[in-house]
């Protein structure tokens, strides 16, 4: 099985989302190949998981102060803040038959790879289920999942370095104001690549795509015009629209 | 009446439920940080569990929250019928 690797992006949170949906529909039509991508959101984001209520996880008012975007994803999953230089941001789009039929199988498969690539850079990680990757007892990366369709659309993020005020004032931990000791609790329970390893974001990257191409056939290519096209539509149609940001 | 009950359920994420009843369910909203497979399911539940009496029990809303998955072919990650089911007998209280 030949996969594409379209390599690290920068887009908007509706992009981002799009561009997954529009993939994910060119795979299935068999027009386009399995797919590994790798992306940032600019400006940062907040994602929210497909069922979550917006009002009760984000605080849109601070969201609108700092400029930071709001989008609700195509999968499951709770709310991740998403920084543009302090995280990488993956997915996989690919037919189910190339994973486990149990779901969290699948999973552990998929974040196997960046278990994989934490290991390059010297980061012992182990994978927690369902969905969540741990060093030490603290969560490093998260993954939410969708199957539609034959595919499996399996999207998550790796902190590479932790802005823990900002994360808190955007997600709706608390109405109160965020104090010292949330930020100590949280520090307890959340940790990031820089916390273990001295790499440069540059270098996580690359750990990143050499684990999820190990002993694959790529080809490093780019969107083809109809994804891009299709996913422009779906940004605009779907993932800006009111109807879908208050969907729940 | 109104409920609103939040808790994490056992198979690990947390779950909202509002609702409205009077002698019967008239409006049920679930929202949370769990899986399912296809998504839209969980719109189908909340439809389905309209007209439910208040006095069900929690076996009678899962039996009903089971019936409308099979039908859908769907799959719950990290949330149950039986845990939902719970959550929503409390708040019938």
């Amino acid at each position: 099985m030949k996969w594409r690797v379209v390599e690290l992006e920068v887009h908007d949170a509706s992009m981002n989302m799009a561009l997954d949906e529009a993939a994910t529909e060119s795979v299935r039509k068999g027009i386009s190949l399995p797919t590994i991508r790798f992306y940032t959101w600019k400006p940062a984001a907040v994602s929210i998981g497909y069922f979550q209520a917006i009002r009760d996880e984000v605080n849109l008012e601070i969201c609108r102060q700092l400029g930071v975007d709001c989008v609700r994803r195509w999968t499951g999953g709770g709310a991740v803040y998403h920084d543009l230089e302090r995280e990488i941001t993956y997915s996989v789009i690919a037919p189910l038959t190339l994973f486990p039929k149990n779901i969290v199988e699948s999973y552990r498969l998929i974040c196997g790879w960046i278990i994989s690539g934490l290991g390059k850079l010297g980061i012992e990680a182990e994978f927690r289920p369902i969905n969540d990757i741990l060093v030490g007892s603290k969560k490093i990366s998260g993954s939410a999942q969708t199957r539609r369709g034959g595919i499996l659309l399996q999207h998550g993020t790796l902190l590479y370095d932790l802005d823990l005020k900002t994360m808190f004032n955007v997600l709706n931990v608390s109405k109160q104001k965020i104090s010292d000791k949330m930020i100590k609790n949280a520090e307890e329970r959340v940790t990031c690549i820089l916390r273990h390893s001295t790499a440069g974001k540059n270098e996580v990257y690359e750990a990143l795509v050499e684990a999820f191409t190990d002993g694959k056939d790529c080809e490093f290519g780019s969107w083809s015009e109809g994804e891009i096209s299709r996913a422009s539509e779906l940004a605009e149609n779907k993932y800006r629209t009111d109807d879908w940001m208050y969907l729940r | 009446m109104i409920a609103h009950i939040k808790q994490k359920v056992k198979e690990g994420k947390l779950v909202k439920v509002d609702l409205e009843y009077d002698e019967v369910i008239t409006g049920v909203k679930i929202t949370g940080d769990f899986f399912m497979h296809p998504e839209e399911t969980l719109e189908e539940i909340e439809k389905g569990l309209l007209g439910l009496k208040r006095d069900a029990t929690d076996q009678t809303i899962a039996y009903r929250i089971r019936e409308i998955m099979e039908v859908h072919d769907a799959q719950m990650v990290g949330l149950g019928p039986e845990s939902l089911a719970k959550i929503i007998k409390e708040g019938l209280g």
